[in-house]
């Protein structure tokens, strides 16, 4: 039985240990429509790719934001590398860029590395 | 790409980002972009025709906005008044590959 209790015990820890590079989950073009056009909370999405650089200090941001307003805004991201249709298909550009959606409708992007309160600053217009 | 963005560094009067794993990030993607497109296209940006866009030229590093007024938007490169420009002009092989071993 301890055994049992130790062994649950590791396996969450390692989850734990595993969980802050997951924090923000993905979408994808299978579940963009689901996950974003059709959800009922507004939606705030990152672009990013692999070999961006200003990608890494906005990531950390993005997931203290999920934190942040869980339960009132959802928040995912795109690898632009592997969902091209979707970035192509909101005009992204410059990445890492942030898009704001509600009721299914692209309502502010935000381009690059910009502060924390910037982007709080925009998610507040849209709750 | 590495010897190329610390000479551009120096000639340019720019510095490396205080966080030098996005430039670590950066020069990797610059050198994949090099071996695969034949041009160090910019990394942080989405292009819908990579190779039309290497051909082109206007987003291969150093970039016409770096070039013409010192805009990196990929903080390769920041003038000393960013607040995210560090000391260097330099990055070793080591931090590099430390940095670019799990991306």
């Amino acid at each position: 039985m301890c055994i049992e209790y130790i062994t649950i015990a590791a396996l969450f820890a390692v989850a734990i240990e595993v969980k802050p590079w997951n924090a923000v989950p993905s979408v994808t073009e299978e579940t963009w429509k689901s996950l974003v056009l059709e959800s009922d909370l507004p939606v705030m999405v990152e672009f990013w790719a692999p070999w961006c650089g200003p990608c890494r200090i906005v990531q950390p941001v993005i997931d203290e934001l999920s934190k942040e307003f869980a339960g009132k805004l959802k928040v995912f991201k795109v690898n632009t590398d592997e969902s091209a249709t979707i970035a192509s298909d909101y005009g992204v550009r410059s990445i890492p860029t942030v898009i704001i959606f509600k009721n299914g409708e692209k309502k502010e992007a935000i381009i690059g590395a910009v502060p924390k309160s910037t982007l709080t600053s925009s998610i507040e217009k849209f709750l | 790409m590495r010897k190329f963005s610390e000479q551009f560094c120096r000639k340019s009067d720019t510095y490396f980002c205080v966080d030098k794993s996005v430039t670590a990030v950066v020069i990797k993607g610059l050198a994949e972009h090099r071996e695969t497109l034949g041009a160090p296209l910019c990394p942080c940006r989405y292009y819908e025709d990579k190779e039309a866009e290497a051909k082109q030229g206007f987003w291969n590093c150093p970039c016409v906005p770096m070039r013409e007024r010192k805009e990196c938007h990929c903080m390769l490169f920041l003038t000393p008044d960013n607040d995210f420009a560090g000391k260097d002009q330099t990055i070793t092989l080591d931090e590099i590959r430390e940095v670019t071993a799990n991306v």
